[in-house]
């Protein structure tokens, strides 16, 4: 199914759309507009004088839409829509979709700088044969009766319905996404946003898994993987705890290698990761809530984090904080490099006080205890010294937050 | 922009204003200044739309949103600088401009709108305080003559243009003093004279000549003109009234506005010619025939010289006091406006129609005699009125000032002896787009070519038709345009 959107107002641009190809189509803008939207592009500042972009009340006030507007707008782009296609010959959109044999460019255009342009590419019209249509004939089978996740919810079964440990092994391949995520689904349609208590259930994995290892999982799981894993890993993550490690009887040097993909703990926002190694790029973009230990990261680390922590027990990349408004990393800087790649714009760099020190201290004695990281032993022997080599890294949005918040908690005392 | 939440926070204020009983003593100014902190909280409110109707709104293309936020940071300079870039003459605009910014601003929508012309105000007269308006001498003159016949604000206008492109400009003014209706047409209350003495001194400065007392026509030869320079503007104006042609037209006592405030002005900067007959209001029951902008102006003429009543007739319907679904949100509402003359006291009735003017045996006028319409919409949504059997009345009066409107400029004299075209209205026929009358180094600008308009509206002509001619004399140019067509598809 192919879906086009883009400043979509009338049923011309739908038909364009559909004998281009287009089965689904987003309206978006000019549905707004019929609710009362100006314009202003002043959505992000949270002052919309038409009362559209808010959930202030008092902006709320001057808002004059109507909902039986916008069904009324969408009733007469469908009425509009028929008359062309009437005009066409068409009898069903499925009849329309591809046909772009019944689009003509224009002759008359002189302007230089669309003159030349040859739509020539985008008219082309594939050939259709005995087994491909030019519209959705058929449900694509993407394959989810057959992943591992079925195999986990099997074997979850007596924490699900009895609260039981649970303790299980498999093997896993690059082919195996979204690992954890369907258990995950059932374990909030029964337990909600609590799920289950930490460490009911106990999954340990060995191979490279496939993108999105424990996207999305909740509490109560634990992930544990011998081997190496692709992009997102613990993209959404929500309660879970994930360790990584590379195979035990691997040679190379675990903190001075890549183990885990880029883009991981996306949008994390609950939860705990120890990786034995080091992560790829924008290790923990957005993330709002986990707490990982990782022992060194590529570019863009903690990009536009907005609460959590992340402990780097190594190197990273350029632009480190880039957008971080919230959360705190504590980055091991035994070369002092780290002051060059970060980027100050959000976030102060600082030394560790005594109560990081509870923390951090906290993180590597979970970290040694899952991944028996050298690294881990090796600070947490010789903290008293070692925590003159850790950077605090401090986002000011976030000190005033905590501030203020402080200063409430006071207040309320 | 100012404060992001300034329109949440701060209502719309304008001005104070002299009390009406004082300032019916004198034809000053009667608006009185903000203060600092009350402008700084105006020019907060806008909001710097992302799409900014106020720009559409100003047949100028102000940039406002702009210059609003510059007054909020007090940077004067940077606030003088965006204005002038559009607007040659803000302290005329600022003081008179009915403000179709004010009526197309976003916030008008559900709010009361920026008052975007008293900020204008403010900008050019704080900028003349502290010494920012400083003469535009060009670096190199091109040779070229350029002679404008009207000295009101489109021939200045296009007279400022032109001469900072290098050009050798002229200005012929028929009256006394440059200004056009400027200076002898809107009151002194509106907008006091030395306004335009000042102006019109930094333009002199700037190599501008100003001859006065000249009437093309008359005292200058068009072939005079046609033979020394090598373009031509004609910008002198729709000044030919709308008369009001019922029986008793004759009688002493009947004037068009136009002759009655011009007087005044010239009467106030002691000019006047006292051998001549005077038009006064004083002790009269006077009637201003026309509900427009002038009858205003005579309206409040009238009371500073005494009347003894003014009442103002209008053809057509109480306009409504608000927006209604033919004037929508941009565009110019066309509702009920109670102008600070109105304040200073007139009775104004709508509806009504002039049948004849009775005389008072010797020759003079005694009353009208009025009838009462009504309007109905008639097929292709165009009005028309019939008059109300019985509905007659004689009103006392011996003044009626004929404010109806103008029709085209005059025909004769400059007109004619050039031998341009007109157009089926009656004004020099010209495009908007080239401002080019069909003999090819006349050009034609302000109400001359799109009939009787605004300020405003003059220019912003001038300033097209600046572009214009630099173009046709020099093959290209550089003066600014507010539709920069950059894309043209």
């Amino acid at each position: 199914m192919l879906q086009a959107d883009g400043q979509m107002k009338t049923a011309r641009d739908i038909a364009i759309a559909t004998l281009l190809g287009a089965e689904e189509w987003g309206i978006a803008t000019a549905a707004l507009i019929v609710e009362g939207c100006i314009m202003m592009r002043k959505c992000h500042m949270n002052t919309c004088p038409v009362g559209v972009a808010t959930q202030d009340p008092e902006l709320r006030k001057r808002f004059t839409g109507n909902a039986d507007h916008v069904v009324n707008f969408f009733r007469l782009i469908t009425q509009e829509l028929r008359e062309i296609m009437a005009e066409l010959g068409f009898r069903t959109v499925s009849e329309m979709v591809g046909q772009v044999d019944y689009l003509e460019t224009r002759d008359d255009i002189t302007h230089w700088k669309y003159k030349n342009v040859d739509l020539g590419p985008v008219l082309y019209k594939e050939p259709t044969s005995m087994y491909t249509g030019l519209y959705n004939m058929e449900t694509q089978d993407h394959g989810l009766d057959n992943i591992l996740d079925w195999k986990l919810l099997e074997a979850a079964k007596p924490a699900l319905e009895q609260g039981e440990h649970v303790k299980a092994e498999f093997p896993i391949r690059n082919t195996d996404r979204t690992t954890g995520t369907l258990l995950s689904n059932e374990i909030s349609k029964k337990f909600k946003a609590l799920g289950l208590p930490n460490d009911t259930l106990h999954f340990k994995f060995t191979g490279t898994a496939g993108q999105s290892f424990g996207a999305f999982n909740a509490r109560g799981i634990t992930l544990e993987l011998e081997g190496d894993a692709n992009d997102y890993f613990g993209k959404g993550l929500s309660g879970a705890r994930l360790i990584a490690y590379p195979p035990k009887e691997s040679i190379f040097v675990p903190e001075e290698n890549i183990i885990i993909g880029n883009t991981s703990f996306y949008g994390a926002t609950e939860g705990e990761a120890y990786i034995r190694g080091k992560a790829g790029e924008r290790f923990c973009v957005r993330n709002s809530g986990a707490k990982v230990v990782v022992e060194g990261v590529g570019d863009h680390g903690c990009e536009y984090m907005t609460g959590g922590l992340a402990v780097v027990l190594g190197g990273t990349g350029r632009n480190f904080a880039a957008g971080m408004s919230g959360g705190i990393a504590y980055v091991y800087d035994v070369k002092g490099q780290f002051d060059a790649n970060c980027n100050k714009e959000m976030v102060d760099l600082e030394v560790l006080t005594d109560e990081d020190l509870v923390v951090l201290r906290g993180m590597l004695t979970n970290h040694y205890e899952y991944t028996k990281s050298n690294v881990a032993r090796f600070v947490l022997d010789d903290l008293e010294n070692q925590a003159r080599n850790f950077v605090k890294v401090f986002p000011r949005d976030y000190r005033k937050a905590l501030e203020l918040n402080k200063s409430k908690v006071a207040v309320k005392k | 922009m100012g404060k992001p939440t300034g329109f949440l926070e701060f209502s719309r204020e304008l001005p104070t204003k002299r009390p009406v009983q004082e300032r019916l003593h004198d034809y000053k100014e009667f608006i009185e200044k903000y203060t600092p902190h009350k402008l700084n909280q105006q020019a907060a409110r806008c909001m710097d739309c992302g799409v900014p109707f106020c720009h559409s709104g100003c047949p100028l293309g102000n940039v406002i949103p702009e210059f609003n936020d510059a007054v909020y940071r007090q940077s004067w300079k940077e606030a003088y600088d965006i204005l002038n870039s559009t607007n040659n003459f803000p302290e005329f605009t600022g003081r008179i401009c009915p403000a179709p910014c004010e009526s197309a601003c976003v916030l008008g929508i559900n709010q009361p709108a920026i008052t975007i012309e008293e900020i204008e105000k403010h900008i050019i007269e704080i900028a003349f305080e502290k010494g920012f308006v400083k003469p535009v001498k060009p670096n190199v003159r091109t040779g070229k003559k350029v002679a404008i016949v009207g000295s009101g604000p489109a021939g200045l206008a296009a007279a400022a243009q032109l001469n900072s492109a290098g050009h050798s400009v002229t200005v012929f003014e028929r009256d006394d003093a440059p200004g056009g209706l400027l200076r002898y047409g809107i009151p002194d209350f509106k907008l006091e004279k030395w306004v335009i003495d000042r102006r019109i001194a930094l333009m002199e400065e700037e190599g501008i000549v100003f001859t006065s007392n000249s009437e093309v026509g008359v005292d200058v030869s068009v072939n005079d003109l046609l033979r020394q320079f090598h373009a031509i503007l004609l910008t002198g104006g729709s000044t030919i009234p709308r008369d009001l042609l019922v029986p008793g037209r004759e009688l002493k006592g009947i004037h068009f506005a136009m002759d009655f405030l011009k007087q005044q002005n010239k009467r106030v900067s002691g000019r006047w010619d006292k051998s001549s007959d005077p038009i006064l209001a004083t002790d009269k029951n006077v009637v201003v025939i026309g509900g427009g902008d002038t009858g205003s102006d005579c309206v409040g003429t009238s009371n500073r010289q005494g009347a003894k009543s003014v009442t103002q007739f209008e053809l057509l319907p109480k306009p409504p006091e608000n927006r209604t679904q033919m004037m929508p949100w941009p565009t110019y509402p066309m509702v009920l406006k109670i102008s600070s003359s109105h304040e200073e006291g007139v009775e104004r009735q709508w509806a009504v129609a002039t049948k004849e003017f009775l005389g008072d045996g010797n020759g003079n006028l005694r009353a009208l005699r009025i009838i009462e319409l009504e309007w109905k919409m008639g097929e292709g949504s165009r009005a028309h009125f019939s008059e109300i059997a019985g509905s007659e009345k004689e009103i006392p009066c011996e003044r009626a000032l004929l404010a109806m409107g103008f029709l085209h400029p005059e025909h004769t004299g400059l007109i004619g002896d050039l031998a341009v075209e007109l157009d089926d209205r009656g004004n020099v026929r010209a495009s908007e787009k080239s401002y080019q009358t069909n003999i090819q180094k006349i050009f034609t600008a302000g109400d001359m070519r799109r009939g009787q308009s605004l300020v405003v509206w003059a220019i912003s002509e001038g300033r097209e038709c600046a572009r214009k001619v630099d173009e046709f004399l020099m093959g290209y140019s550089l003066l600014e345009t507010r539709d920069d067509n950059l894309i043209a598809i």
